[in-house]
């Protein structure tokens, strides 16, 4: 037996050589964690194109000899769009893996869980993909505010609605319909407020559950108000379902919808004419230039049913200004690339070239300047232009 | 005004239906056992999935993958149906064994919990299997909205209504003109009387949840073109069902029916007045039927002889 224990303590210490030696190998790689839902809810499709454009980034900093020298690896979790398998995911990239940077999540709520750990561990988060206008503010007043954000934002794709609702509506007679969740009540105050501010107020507001299917007593309301415009506040399939109702009661007005519904759910489930009658708030599209039309291109080949190209773009770009701040910063140091953020410049992303996007009070990387409309067309988001969207201006973007 | 009401009594009675179909489940295993499937939701689930997972194999697609309306034709839809109701009717045998036969008989709320656990023991194994995202399944009537006076309705729904209405007139039949539905009643009235007359009541029992879960698989095949097939959407469905059931009578298979239309109706009528007072209308409606007339609209008053 003395030669088995022998052999045992030899392959041991093996192990922990090449562990240690492993370790010294990687010990100069600069890791970026990224969590979101590639797997669980609606939200999945979003947290999967966010993945593969953040691979694409990492793929292209390499490419270009890394960031100081130093290679940069990826590091994919799933939170499965619960917040507390996200807590779970936070703490161990951050404790475990050591990541110097973290890009994600997908669902605001789980965003709102885990703010407080990269906060207080130091560790510059830019988020991709979740809306939520608290994300960015909540730790605003802090010395140092560690989370930055490259997405939409509730209000500010609320603003390019508005907008576009005061113009396109004949007698400015515009209702709002929302779901009953938070997401939905959170939009009703912001398009309320947001219409305020151009001088008209809603001729209705009605609500749906998420789960219904019928929406068509609503609808008939909106109807009987005489509204030609109705802004729906709600994700893919409650505004596929009001689609439907819409074309049940033969009712067609303007309707304008938010970019949760980029989901392949909306086309589904309402078919494509239905689904090309909602003009949507959307950061960017795949037809916008050449390089976002490449990126769709490098996305899909991992990611065939892409339909929420934006996310893809904002995760790479998310990487880009993280890249650019640890070289500004020539460190990997969070609390000097924080700052260092608040002071890129001229970053070259796939949505635009990112000037100072981010001040010391300012964390949002996009704002409703650089959104703008898109339609479904032939199963993918394309960009949507008419006369209106071509009226506006700056000044209308009122929020 | 008249466009938009009957557009409603046209929801109300889609919606309706599905609540009575449901509801009957409910009533059929509580006349012979005095017990029924909390996880009756659970079951419409695993009846909307299965049907689904048909129609795509039948295309030649794997399981969870995503059907074009050309793919669900009325065939594989039919097809679709046998398969969704012959394993929902074994999972029905599996249940009774499983989580009712145990308790049966027995007080206590022993067989609440086991059928409750039953169903989520089936909504993880569906979760396992299909993952969350909900199945989109188009209508095999397509979605060319139908113009009734004024209101639409799309072909599935009338087919739901069609179809749930026809079920439960045959059902009413079997149960109150053969000797198999005497023979269910018979046990309803009385397990050991029924056996002495030479009734196999344990055979009796076992179709009941067979009929009640193939009810559901029903259900579940009728409403997934209408709400997609998800996971999660049983609990709500099962949960206006049983009110419905408790509306109408349990124990009255008409009374039931009844229920479902009659919360399908109210839901879509009071929408129409304010959306936000749909659930609050139909649980005080509850309440004041519990208050006033306990046993249900249509129901027996049960006399218990201690």
């Amino acid at each position: 037996m003395p030669s088995v224990h022998r052999f045992a303590k030899l392959a041991v210490a093996g192990a922990i050589a090449g562990s240690l030696w492993a370790g010294a190998a990687y010990a100069q790689d600069i890791k970026i964690g990224y969590t979101a839902d590639q797997s669980a809810s609606g939200v999945a499709e979003l947290g999967i194109a966010g993945r593969w454009g953040f691979e694409a980034a990492i793929e292209d900093i390499n490419k270009a000899g890394g960031i100081m020298g130093r290679k940069v690896v990826g590091v994919i979790r799933d939170d499965q769009g619960t917040p507390p398998k996200a807590i779970q995911n936070m703490t161990e990239l951050i404790d475990a893996e050591k990541v110097h940077a973290v890009v994600g999540p997908a669902n605001s709520g789980n965003a709102l869980a885990w703010l407080h750990l990269p906060q207080q561990k130091k560790i510059p988060v830019v988020v991709p993909i979740g809306t939520a206008t608290e994300i960015t503010t909540r730790y605003a007043k802090e010395p140092q505010n560690y989370l930055f954000r490259v997405s939409m934002v509730d209000r500010e794709q609320v603003a390019l609605l508005g907008a576009y609702a005061v113009k396109a509506s004949k007698d400015k007679k515009i209702a709002i319909l929302a779901d009953s969740t938070g997401y939905g009540q959170g939009g009703i105050k912001d398009a309320t407020d947001i219409l305020a501010l151009h001088g008209v107020t809603p001729v209705a507001t009605e609500k749906y559950g998420p789960k219904d299917t019928d929406i068509t007593s609503q609808l008939s309301k909106i109807k009987a108000a005489g509204a030609d415009t109705v802004i729906i506040y709600g994700i893919a399939d409650g505004t596929a379902q009001v689609l439907r109702s819409m074309e049940k009661i033969n009712y067609m007005p303007v309707t304008l919808g938010t970019w949760g519904n980029l989901s392949s759910l909306l086309p589904k489930m309402a078919g494509e004419k239905l689904s090309e009658h909602l003009i949507l708030a959307a950061s960017t599209t795949e037809d916008t230039n050449a390089r976002t039309k490449a990126l769709g291109e490098r996305v899909r080949k991992n990611f065939p049913t892409l339909t929420t190209f934006p996310c893809s773009a904002q995760a790479y770009d998310s990487v880009m200004l993280l890249a650019a701040a640890m070289k500004l910063a020539n460190s990997t140091d969070g609390e000097k690339v924080a700052a260092a953020l608040e002071n890129v410049t001229g970053v070259e992303g796939v949505i635009k070239t990112y000037n100072k996007p981010f001040t010391k009070t300012a964390h949002e990387g996009l704002s409703v300047a650089d959104f703008y409309l898109a339609r479904w067309k032939n199963g993918a988001p394309v960009r949507y232009e008419d006369q209106f969207t071509k009226a506006l201006t700056p000044a209308d973007l009122k929020k | 005004m008249g466009a938009s009401l009957l557009q409603a009594v046209f929801s109300g009675l889609a919606l309706g239906s599905i609540y009575a179909l449901v509801a009957l489940g409910f009533n059929i295993t509580h006349n012979t056992t005095k017990t029924f499937n909390f996880g009756q939701g659970e079951f419409l689930v695993a009846g909307a999935y299965v049907a689904v997972s048909a129609v795509l194999l039948l295309a030649g697609k794997p399981i969870s993958g995503a059907l074009s309306e050309i793919e669900v034709t009325p065939g594989r839809y039919f097809a679709a149906l046998i398969v969704s109701i012959v394993v929902l009717g074994a999972l029905g045998v599996l249940l009774y064994h499983a989580a009712v036969k145990p308790f049966v008989g027995q007080g206590g709320l022993a067989w609440v919990m086991s059928t409750i656990g039953f169903g989520i023991i089936i909504q993880n194994t569906a979760l396992a299997i299909w993952g969350p995202a909900p199945l989109v399944m188009p209508s095999p009537l397509g979605n060319q909205v139908i113009r009734i006076g004024g209101a639409g309705v799309l072909p599935q729904e009338i087919l739901v209504l069609v179809a749930s209405i026809l079920v439960m007139a045959c059902l009413d039949f079997v149960m109150r003109k053969t000797k198999i539905g005497k023979a269910v009643r018979a046990v309803a009235h009385s397990g050991p009387a029924a056996t002495l007359m030479g009734i196999n009541v344990s055979a009796i029992v076992v179709l009941a949840f067979v009929i009640s879960s193939a009810l559901a698989g029903l259900a579940g095949l009728l409403i997934a073109p209408i709400t997609t097939a998800s996971v999660f959407m049983g609990l709500t469905l099962a949960l206006k069902a049983f009110s419905a059931a408790i509306v109408g009578g349990l124990n009255n298979a008409r009374g039931c029916m009844l229920g479902g239309f009659l919360l399908g109706l109210i839901e879509a009528l009071v929408g129409l007045w304010q959306a936000e007072l749909r659930e609050i209308s139909i649980f005080l409606l509850i309440i004041l039927v519990l208050v006033l007339k306990p046993e249900g609209l249509l129901g027996r008053r049960m006399v218990e002889k201690v």
